[in-house]
């Protein structure tokens, strides 16, 4: 009796023993990430319920600032030999990642490093696949994603004798519901205005895709790299030119550039309509219950006449960073294949407002009437379905993106201010543009 | 007691200044020899591509319109908010330094912005100066019956950063100012009023002058402030725009490091600024004690 008793104490300490080595040292990865505010206790749920799920492998998530400064710090780290597992980065940061050396394309890792024969490579939505796929394999995995699309005040639409149903469709009807939406006062000064829009680049690149037109030769950077901009042409110059005509008669606000101060506008009631991020439509519709009134959503304005094009997919995708040994490759694998599950999928955007990102997801939430119930969500997804195949809406690739946004808020900020035509300051900023192309291009000859 | 025998103890004051020396070698010597090396490269994004170029960053830039436009914006900038800035620091010093109840408690709230970083600064400049609901504009309107495109407008914005700039070295400016008048003995003023001298005359022909050692300290200061510490209140409030009209020479730089991916070119850009705080240095030291009037 004291023998067995013995023995099951040796074993019982045996396997304490081994259960706390394999607690003790779980592979760590490193997470890092741009989401902030609401989004930042999102992303660490998902990573918390990772790290539950999966004993020997502790995932740390690890916010690094906007999408630029996370770009920024990996380039430093990666440089200093402590460089992430997995970073997320904005989508016009793709070029540059593919460029840099230092990734693992997506597929590889999962197909040969990790060797998951049952991940399924057909899951994603077409458009997000479409544009983090470069070279025939994707490259990073998609994570947010989100489309701009046309928010309005339906209360204001049936104040200025609107159909609050039948929003503006072109650019044409944009002008003049944004006319009839303008209150002003006695003195002339504009109390409400019709319209805003942030000084972003994106929604130049936007506008453009909307009429099915390229951003830049080679099949939009995708046959080959970029050598020439398209913004001098019509479909970029005449988006610019519908801004400056309704911001000079003062139906528009110039809020300046940036997110901040258009949203500010529209949700305090300034202005009636705006051109916003689809992952914004959780926050607006929150906030239009709150204010009282009642928020709509449409697809982008296209000029009339022109062909049908699409958006293209923004947001964000994670990386994974080739420099690290097999095993916690794997783990790194291990999660980024975790965030594209179902459940994961559904949590992510019902809490965000960005995209699931795969079909399963959104076949859920059409079966548990989610769309049915939040009409302004299917307004973002449609405009997303609805694109039309192609080059023009898979999106740009250019290795300095970051740099051809400023360039383009630049001229947008030109011809507001009067200094520039909208022809002048397009064909200024396509010079530039071509310059700073050729100029990255000759570093990888 | 034996003799101190200086000559055995050569290495002693090498012992004493290398704790310093290792700090300024890394952190300072090191640091400006790289950006001198990277200016002669052309480096891609994460290191992967690393092409000597020779002078080529520094013809780039000299022959770059848009570099030139920033080192002229800059200079103006500076020139403005060097002169605005002093002026107006030493009218409050002026006034701060009376003997009134409660005074320091008054000093104390002209300080506050230079001890608040430029981050928060620039937040509540771009708070008071919002198109939308800004409170500035509001009362204009009020009064006026007009608003003004603070930071929408190329001019405005310039205008804008300067006021931002001012308020927030103020502190600095006033804190010597004030230091200097105190250093400024009654007896001098004492006996110009018996000589008959105006108020205005006494502040012109005797407190400028007896001033001079610290305005002639703060202008240098000021030039480094206002080419350095503008950066967070321009990344802030305008992000060098609207088209460029605030892209000053170090917004420049941060934006082809750190945006646009050319470590070449930026370093190329410090490395100019180097030689521009170098002139400001030597101009300090050579003049710093003569030409200005010490008591």
């Amino acid at each position: 009796m004291r023998k067995i008793t013995m023995l099951l104490a040796l074993s019982l300490v045996l396997v304490l023993t081994f259960s706390a080595a394999a607690q003790e040292d779980p592979i760590t990865i490193n997470f890092w990430h741009a989401m902030g505010g609401h989004n930042l206790e999102v992303t660490e749920t998902l990573v918390e319920r990772f790290n539950e799920q999966h004993a020997n492998i502790e995932v740390v998530p690890q916010n690094t600032g906007t999408y630029n400064d996370t770009l920024t710090k990996t380039e430093s780290a990666v440089r200093s030999g402590d460089a992430p597992h997995i970073v997320q980065i904005y989508e016009i940061g793709t070029q540059v990642m593919v460029d840099s050396g230092i990734i693992i394309p997506i597929e590889e890792l999962g197909r040969e490093v990790a060797q998951d024969d049952s991940f399924d490579w057909g899951k994603f939505l077409t458009p997000v696949s479409n544009y983090y796929q470069v070279d025939g394999q994707l490259n990073s995995m998609p994570f947010n994603s989100s489309t701009p699309i046309l928010y309005y005040n339906k209360d204001a639409f049936k104040e200025a004798g609107l159909d609050p149903n039948d929003p503006p469709q072109t650019f044409s009807e944009l002008k003049e519901y944004a006319e009839q939406l303008t209150i002003r006062n006695e003195d002339g000064d504009v109390e409400r205005y019709g319209f805003t829009l942030g000084i972003v680049g994106w929604f130049v690149e936007q506008m453009v895709a909307n009429q099915d037109a390229l951003l830049v030769n080679n099949n939009n950077g995708r046959d080959g790299r970029a050598t020439e901009s398209y913004l001098d042409q019509e479909p970029a110059v005449r988006f610019v030119e519908l801004w400056k005509e309704m911001v000079e008669e003062e139906i528009m606000l110039n809020p300046g550039r940036g997110w901040d101060g258009a949203k500010q506008a529209f949700l305090s009631g300034r202005a009636a309509m705006m051109i916003e991020s689809t992952a914004q439509v959780t926050n607006f519709s929150e906030n239009a219950e709150a204010s009282g009134y009642e928020l709509g959503t449409a697809f982008l304005p296209r000029p009339d006449g022109v062909d049908r094009g699409g958006v293209i997919i923004g947001g964000a995708s994670l990386w994974a960073l080739r420099d690290h040994p097999q095993e916690e490759l794997e783990a790194a694998w291990e999660f980024l294949s975790f965030l594209t599950e179902e459940a994961q999928q559904v949590y992510w955007f019902e809490q965000t407002g960005y995209f699931p990102v795969t079909k399963s997801a959104v076949e859920r939430e059409m079966n548990n009437q989610f769309f049915a119930e939040n009409p302004n969500h299917m307004t973002a997804f449609l405009q997303l379905l609805l694109s039309k195949k192609g080059a023009p809406t898979q999106g740009a690739l250019i290795g300095t993106f970051p740099e051809v946004r400023q360039i383009v808020e630049s001229a947008i900020e030109e011809t507001l201010q009067g200094t520039m035509t909208p022809q002048e300051a397009m064909e200024d900023a396509a010079a530039q543009v071509d310059e700073s192309l050729q100029e990255y291009n000759s570093l990888y000859q | 007691m034996k003799e101190q025998d200086y000559n055995s103890h050569f290495l002693v004051p090498y012992l004493l200044i290398i704790p310093s020396m290792i700090i300024l070698i890394f952190f300072l010597y090191w640091p400006t020899l790289q950006s001198f090396f990277l200016s002669l490269y052309r480096t891609a994004p994460f290191g992967s591509r690393v092409i000597y170029s020779g002078l080529d960053n520094y013809k780039k830039l000299f022959t770059d319109p848009s570099y030139l436009d920033s080192l002229q914006r800059s200079a103006v900038f500076v020139l403005i908010t060097i002169f605005g800035g002093l002026t107006f620091s030493l009218v409050l010093a002026t006034f701060l330094n009376k003997k009134l109840k409660g005074i320091h408690i008054y000093r104390t709230i002209f300080f506050i912005p230079y001890a608040i970083s430029p981050t928060v600064a620039g937040s509540l400049w771009v708070f008071l100066l919002n198109p939308v609901a800004g409170h500035v504009n509001y009362v204009l309107d009020f009064l006026f019956g007009f608003q003004v495109p603070w930071l929408t407008n190329g001019f405005f914005a310039f205008i804008a950063i300067i006021i931002a700039t001012i308020w927030k070295n103020m502190g600095f400016n006033i804190i010597f100012f004030l230091a200097g008048l105190q250093s400024i003995p009654d007896s001098v003023y004492e006996s110009a009023k018996i000589d008959g001298a105006n108020s205005w005359q006494i502040f012109r022909k005797i407190t400028i002058p007896l001033l001079s050692p610290t305005t002639f300290y703060l202008i240098i200061m000021n030039i480094l402030f206002t080419v350095f510490q503008a950066f967070g209140i321009i990344d802030i409030m305008t992000q060098g725009g609207p088209a460029n009209a605030t892209n000053l020479v170090i917004y420049k730089l941060y934006r082809d490091m750190f945006v646009n991916f050319r470590p070449g070119l930026a370093a190329a850009q410090s490395v100019v600024l180097l030689f521009l705080v170098l002139i400001i240095t030597f101009f300090h030291f050579r003049y710093g004690s003569k030409g200005v009037h010490y008591q």
